[in-house]
């Protein structure tokens, strides 16, 4: 083989590259929960903020209830839970899945948009991820200050036209910096549907590492590519930061 | 086969919670509690480092904390509790030493949350340490302070305090990411409400809602009393945001 | 002068045990300007936010051109558009441009056209000669400037009365001048104003009627020259006599309002 000049630990990494067919559906699949996680966590995050800062005494301790308790119990507790229900609940589970194929080079690919796994799973990270993301959401609420408020409401606009207007432009931006944390460090939790069976990209190791057995060399590939990711989404976000920040403040 | 006998009869909801308490929270505590203390050294460590170092202390410290924010809980479990366990013992000629095989997989889960954990708390102990307000190393310093008697006798008490809201939230991250440890087949909490409703598929969801109050309730009192009293608290003693 | 403007009758108002205002009443004219003032705490602030419903009076009435606000059902949003109102902080809306805060009433609240509240928000910008800085943000500006800023968004609401809360006591000294004298010239314009400030010169100057508020009721009114001149009560005496300490004496004050008024 002309790679055996080449020291072990190369041709370790090597091999396990080998199998960039099997590592790029699990970085897709991860990618794609990540979206729908944070997009659902965003609107219910933001939903929930709302209601906690601005709803009545019953409406706020509710959304309030919900965040706690989702941020009080672990991921894993909750995913298993979502996933368990129907089993316990005896609803019968239909197997249906969307899926695509698409082919790079030489390697014929199969990715699955939807089964009832990663519905679980996407629910599961979305409703999670809103917990966390109301909290944000309302530090930032809470930091722009009731003041802005009452001077709308002084020029005649209703509570609602000077939330909407006046109050959330300024937590939006104002939540960027917290909530890129957020946004970064999501798809390291997106790991937990391979408990539900989801060919995610740890899954996607387990199988490497079934089959080659190079388990430091999966890993440290596994590794890498989640740092690159989170960082690369921790600078596209800090370049919105910057972007969108009010001058002189 | 005995398999007939073996069917035991559905637990009910207080031998669920019961068998969760006994044999799965001193587990989930010893992993909480260590992962927390060995993380506490780490990130203090690496906090002093990154305030008070050169650059290339706070460069070593800053990739650290990169290092291990960025790899999931689960990959670390996985690469500590699994594929590096025979490096937790130490052979000079015939005499070895180390951890015993049986609980190799309980530190490696240890190193993995202690790891994890520093890389968090280090940041936790950087904000504290520079929010605490500068007038106060200033006024140490002109009493005749050295840099180190001012950090450890004025600084430091000042954002240890500061820190107590943000360590209680590591508090809770830590003792919910030990439920990751049921991985290598460590019973901690999740993996004990696993285990007493694994034969009675009706009971899968309701041992896990179960569980998942007991991790309620082992959080949220300690993250509220710490978390907004302490910071009120702070507030009335005028610490913080100078 | 002509109708009542706003008026206000028997208002009390409480927070929890502390009672803050306690049957207070007066009447504000048309192109009247009234100025209140007294110590910290005696309610200055809480019957403003009483006026214009941003914090409603436990008990009493407020008729703006005799409609009573505490009327329910009542439709507080448009009623608000007409009472115009400047902050102690200035609360400028932090992400918008000056020209922004001026016309997001405007486009919101009345519906204006963009082109059109752009074109009325540049001239109330003029006003208060703040046209040049219409494309900075607020917290590129300084107080003065912000202050100026949040004049020019209560007046081109239109509003019937303007209420000003302190509008001058969270700036530094040298930018008081720049603000007061955008007052002033509202005040001589026939703008309706109540005015809660400390500043005496500005009072000589244009109240018709100053009213002293201490522990929450009108504890002595009257025009300036009484006040400068014999007040009656200790309390306002010692009052005075407080602020003459911190800002120079009030009878050269008043001899300049006498002046003023000659004139």
């Amino acid at each position: 083989m002309m790679f055996q000049a080449l020291p072990q630990e190369i041709q370790d990494l090597l091999a396990v590259l080998e199998y960039w067919d099997e590592i790029l559906e699990g970085f897709i699949m991860m990618i794609w929960l990540y979206v729908w996680a944070l997009m659902i966590g965003f609107f219910l995050g933001l939903f929930l903020a709302i209601l906690r800062q601005y709803g009545g005494a019953i409406i706020s301790r509710i959304a309030t209830g919900y965040i706690e308790i989702v941020r009080g119990t672990p991921l894993l507790a909750q995913i298993l839970l979502l996933y368990f229900l129907p089993y316990s609940l005896n609803i019968p589970i239909e197997r249906w899945a969307f899926y695509t194929n698409f082919r790079i080079s030489d390697r014929e690919m199969t990715f699955i948009l939807l089964n009832p796994e990663i519905l679980v799973g996407i629910l599961a990270l979305g409703l999670n991820s809103a917990a966390y993301q109301a909290e944000y959401l309302r530090g930032a609420i809470t930091s722009v200050g009731t003041e802005q408020l009452v001077a709308a409401q002084s020029l005649g606009m209703s509570r609602r036209v000077g939330i909407v207007h006046i109050v959330l432009p300024q937590a939006l931006r104002r939540v960027i910096p917290a909530w890129s944390n957020e946004a970064a460090y999501l798809p390291k939790y997106t790991i937990v549907v391979w408990y539900i069976g989801v060919p995610e990209l740890f899954g996607k190791a387990h199988y490497l590492v079934f089959k080659e057995f190079i388990p430091e060399a999966t890993f440290i590939i596994i590794a890498i590519i989640f740092l690159v990711l989170i960082s690369t989404v921790s600078k596209v976000l800090d370049v919105i930061h910057k972007r969108t920040a009010i001058p002189g403040l | 086969m005995v398999w007939v006998n073996s069917i035991p009869k559905p637990p009910n909801l207080a031998e669920i919670g019961f068998y969760i308490f006994v044999k799965g929270l001193p587990r989930t505590l010893i992993l909480t509690v260590l992962g927390l203390l060995g993380g506490f050294v780490i990130g203090l460590s690496l906090a002093i480092m990154r305030v008070y170092g050169g650059k290339e202390l706070n460069w070593l410290a800053s990739g650290y904390e990169k290092l291990f924010r960025g790899i999931p809980i689960l990959v670390l479990i996985f690469v500590f509790a699994i594929y590096l366990t025979n490096l937790y013992e130490i052979c000079i000629g015939d005499t070895c030493f180390g951890i015993e095989p049986q609980y190799r997989p309980l530190f490696g889960v240890f190193l993995a949350l202690a790891l994890r954990s520093g890389a968090y708390q280090s940041q936790i102990f950087r904000g504290a340490l520079l929010s605490v307000n500068p007038g106060q190393e200033e006024a140490a310093r002109a009493l005749g302070m050295s840099r180190f008697q001012a950090l450890r006798t004025i600084l430091l008490p000042q954002a240890l305090r500061l820190a107590v809201p943000s360590w209680s939230n590591e508090y809770a991250v830590v003792i919910k990411d030990s439920s990751f440890a049921l991985t290598v087949g460590i019973v901690e909490m999740t993996n004990a409400a696993l285990q007493i409703s694994s034969n009675f598929v009706e009971l899968w969801a309701v041992s896990i809602g179960v569980v998942a109050i007991l991790y309620f309730l082992l959080t949220y009192p300690i993250t509220r009393l710490f978390g907004e009293r302490q910071t009120k608290k702070l507030k009335e003693l005028g610490m913080g945001g100078g | 002068m002509g109708k009542p403007v706003l008026r206000i009758v028997d208002v009390w108002k409480s927070y929890g045990e502390l009672e803050v205002l306690k049957g207070v009443s007066f009447e504000l004219m048309e192109q009247e300007v009234k100025v209140i003032f007294g110590p910290s705490g005696s309610g200055k602030s809480t019957l403003l936010r009483c006026i214009n419903m941003l914090d409603p009076p436990d008990q009493g009435e407020v008729y703006l051109s005799e409609q009573n606000l505490m009327e329910p059902g009542i439709n507080l949003n448009i009623m608000r558009a007409n009472i115009g109102m400047v902050f102690q902080h200035f609360n400028l809306f932090a992400h918008l441009r000056a020209i922004n805060n001026v016309s997001i009433g405007l486009r919101r609240v009345k519906g204006v056209s963009k082109e059109e509240a752009r074109s009325k928000a540049l001239k109330a910008l003029n006003q208060v000669k703040m046209a040049e800085w219409a494309d900075h943000y607020p917290a590129q500006l300084s107080g003065g400037q912000q202050q100026r800023i949040g004049i020019a968004r209560a007046l081109v609401m239109e509003p019937d009365v303007i209420l000003f809360d302190e509008p001058t006591s969270a700036l530094d000294p040298e930018l008081i001048g720049e603000v007061l004298q955008v007052m002033l010239e509202l005040a001589k314009t026939g703008t309706t104003m109540i005015v809660v400030t400390h500043e005496m010169g500005f009072a000589g100057a244009v109240a018709s009627e100053m009213l002293f508020l201490g522990n929450g009721v009108i504890i002595e009114r009257g025009t300036p020259q009484h006040f400068f001149a014999s007040p009656k009560s200790d309390r306002v005496k010692t009052f005075l006599k407080q602020l003459d300490i911190l800002y120079g004496s009030h009878k050269g004050l008043l001899k300049l309002s006498k002046e003023e008024e000659d004139k």
